[in-house]
């Protein structure tokens, strides 16, 4: 998947916590998730649980501490994309 | 300085049966503190409510370290609730409480924990009902001086939300004290504080759902006043 279309998915991911929904349309790499798109932090895991079952992957706790704006959501994702296809491969 | 980190959580905004699976869970809860719940007394509440308990009180260790290490990333896992004593006359259900607001907890059945992240260890008061979970963590074991509160509120935007938070606070504040000068700010790291003239104080703000909480050291504020 390119960046791009992980970006577009993980918008779909996002949208239910969050009532920014302008801010969420033009979502950059440095968006922050709570601060900009006023997402509580208590449904930080369950964004962490919807993009394991969107994508089909694994995020460990490592993984997911990194994950507190849009563009460290997408490398994230994008590594562990690729992690499952290699092993898959 | 003195300070607080503070959290709470709507029990009616949080989804059962999704943080029942163990998918969900673990991401919160380390290995030993999943055990704990089944080898112990605090089966008596249900799990769900465990789970975020102990939520709380790590988001609100969080929230007191990250004042002082602004580079801290919230690790759930991470930040080990390694005690934690249940209230000897504990109500699940109190459907009662629109407003509270105490300095201590002498008055109130609070959940008491002992947390580790890294080399610190902080403590923890919480109330627990039916309704919602409020935390406050320091870093000593006296409370005696820490002045809280928690409000139910109409409109659970967030722009709502965080105005009737600093609004609940400054009401306080103002009948403790009877200043109107005082203003909710953020510091450099994005910290809340309690800014008149050069003096800042800090203080914790939390909401989630229909409720919000406050809390601060009592002691810092006739300084500031």
């Amino acid at each position: 998947m390119t960046k791009q279309e992980i970006l577009n998915e993980l918008k779909k991911v996002i949208a239910p916590y969050t009532t920014n929904k302008e801010m969420l349309a033009g979502i950059n790499d440095q968006t922050d998730l709570i601060k900009d798109l006023k997402i509580n932090s208590a449904n930080l895991v369950d964004i962490i649980i919807d993009a394991e079952a969107k994508y089909d992957i694994e995020i460990d706790y490592d993984s997911a501490d990194k994950m507190v704006n849009v563009g460290t959501c997408i490398d994230v994702i994008s590594e562990k994309i690729k992690e499952k296809n290699a092993q898959h491969g | 300085m003195h300070s607080t980190g503070s959290d709470i959580v709507s029990l009616n905004a949080i989804d059962v049966n999704r943080t029942l699976q163990f998918r969900f869970y673990s991401k919160i809860l380390c290995a030993a503190e999943i055990a704990r719940y089944r080898e112990t007394g605090l089966s008596r509440i249900p799990f769900e409510r465990y789970v975020w308990l102990l939520w709380s009180i790590k988001e609100s260790a969080y929230k007191y370290l990250q004042r002082h290490h602004p580079a801290l990333v919230f690790s759930p896992t991470r930040c080990v609730v390694t005690e934690l004593e249940m209230p000897a006359e504990y109500s699940m259900t109190d459907d009662s409480i629109i407003t509270l607001e105490d300095t201590g907890f002498d008055n109130q059945p609070v959940f008491k924990s002992t947390i580790t992240v890294g080399r610190e260890t902080l403590n923890s008061r919480s109330i627990v009902n039916s309704r919602f979970i409020f935390s406050v963590v320091n870093g000593d074991n006296g409370f005696e001086g820490t002045s809280w509160g928690v409000k139910l509120i109409d409109d659970a935007n967030p722009g709502s939300q965080s105005e009737e938070v600093r609004t609940f606070l400054l009401a306080k504040l103002k009948s403790d004290f009877g200043s109107n000068d005082l203003q909710v700010a953020k510091n450099n790291h994005g910290c809340p504080i309690l800014a008149n003239g050069g003096i800042n104080i800090p203080i914790s703000l939390a909401h989630h759902g229909h409720w919000v909480s406050y809390s601060y050291q009592a002691s810092a504020l006739p300084e500031l006043c």
